[in-house]
């Protein structure tokens, strides 16, 4: 049977390790996928998402259940993120592989995909990407939190510490610019324009 | 052209979104259905929403690290690509190739490793015998002036054999030991891995893009070819038609000078 998350936390401060791990496992690609999407490198979002179960693990004795696991994970987060982006952004590094058929390689991101159909799909991620990317933080974070990890406006609200309209507000006017980038940079698909 | 207004009484954006999201009281959701039934403008906002929402839904993050398991490395399938890659070379390029090993290999392995009653001394394939390295004593014919003012410690081969038992049990008891290692062992290879399968993906895209350009350039290519053929064709026949009129008119001063 399958611990709630607020078992596996009551066994993590009685200093049950097993428990903890388990939190990371079931939390750890959500988190991921919130700082990769809220500051855009995959590197870096790996960093915070480490530092965020670090920060969490020291902070669980004074967690009190007063908000749900997941949300004060988010919150831990998103504070990350936050001062990620404050700092100066560092260019990205790519260094050449040697001996590595990158032909193949590029095949085998994706088996079932050609090579075109997966460049095509990165160039609509990347699209998406830069157009997120041109929102301001608190309309890209109610997107984020709303459309990929399915939070209740109420939570979202909680989380970011504002009244729910606000949020619903910052979700309508992110969506009306997202449309319109997207049309912009000729991404218009049905119902786009 | 009459422009569509919509006419909802309450906070109609704030609606909108939740309606999209479906986070609302169903009896609200109610509502908002029975305005959106008869209201254009929402009709086409809510699906220029939904078809923005499938775009997003196309921007996944890439496969997180699995920080606390070890990452698994295809070492079969990079194995079968080298083999692939030696398959398709020639064959006088692989003799050429295995000379070549063997030589350098028959140097490095030309390692001369003496310990006897002068002391401990090595020699590579490349050293001569006169530039033997003294590492440990000299022999005792000639002592060194060192050794005869302060006398070194004498290493015999057993201490050493325990000595290099000792490093590698401590080497590799403190990379078991420890998670950190093993944690940063596993985020370098799962970097290099992901920077490897961007860098192909990458380099997959300017194929592409060299291919596209290749074409084009091919076409524009055949284009200058067939005006120049053109052109050189318009100009042989003008040129007959030159050497005709010529010719028409040197018969004619022959005829009737």
């Amino acid at each position: 049977m399958t611990s709630t998350d607020e078992e596996l936390v009551a066994r993590s401060i009685r200093g049950d390790a097993e428990s903890f791990n388990q939190l990371i496992l079931r939390w750890e690609r959500p988190i991921y996928a919130l700082a990769y999407r809220t500051i855009g490198r995959e590197e870096d979002a790996r960093d915070v998402c480490q530092e965020t179960f670090l920060r969490a693990f020291r902070a669980l004795p004074g967690f009190r259940g007063q908000a749900k696991f997941s949300s004060w994970l988010y919150r831990i987060a998103l504070n990350l993120c936050r001062d990620w982006m404050r700092r100066e952004r560092r260019a990205p590094v790519v260094q050449p592989p040697e001996n590595v058929d990158l032909m193949e390689l590029a095949a085998q991101a994706e088996p079932s995909e050609s090579i075109e159909d997966l460049i095509g799909r990165r160039a609509l991620m990347r699209i998406v990407e830069q157009v997120m990317a041109t929102l301001p933080e608190e309309q890209r974070t109610a997107i984020i939190l709303k459309e990929y990890h399915g939070l209740t406006f109420q939570e979202i609200a909680d989380l970011v510490g504002c009244p729910l309209s606000t949020v619903k507000t910052r979700l309508y006017q992110g969506l009306v610019v997202v449309r319109r980038e997207l049309a912009k940079r000729g991404d218009m698909g049905e119902g786009m324009s | 052209m009459t422009e569509m207004v919509c006419a909802y009484p309450g906070n109609r954006d704030e609606t909108l979104v939740a309606y999209l999201y479906d986070d609302m009281a169903p009896a609200d959701r109610a509502a908002f259905g029975a305005h959106v039934a008869a209201c254009g403008v929402c009709r086409a906002e809510l699906a220029g929403f939904a078809s923005v929402r499938s775009r997003l839904a196309e921007w996944a993050p890439p496969e997180p690290t699995r920080a606390f398991a070890q990452p698994n490395v295809r070492r079969s399938t990079v194995a079968a690509r080298v083999w692939a890659t030696l398959r398709d070379v020639p064959a006088w390029m692989q003799v050429a190739a295995a000379v070549l090993f063997l030589g350098v290999a028959a140097g490095a392995a030309n390692l001369n490793i003496r310990y006897n009653a002068d002391g401990l001394s090595i020699r590579t394939g490349w050293s001569a015998p006169a530039n033997e390295a003294r590492v440990v004593a000299a022999p005792a014919s000639a002592p060194p002036i060192a050794a005869a003012s302060t006398p070194e410690p004498s290493v015999s081969k057993a201490d050493l054999i325990a000595l290099e038992r000792q490093l590698r049990h401590e080497v590799e008891a403190g990379a078991a030991a420890s998670p950190t290692v093993s944690l940063v062992r596993a985020l370098i290879a799962d970097s290099e891995r992901k920077q490897q399968n961007e860098l192909a993906l990458r380099i997959a895209s300017v194929y592409q893009d060299v291919g596209t350009q290749r074409t084009a350039d091919l076409v524009k290519i055949d284009r200058i070819l067939s005006a120049l053929q053109n052109n050189t064709r318009s100009e042989l026949a003008r040129q007959r038609d030159d050497m005709h009129s010529v010719s028409t008119v040197v018969a004619r001063l022959v005829k009737n000078p």
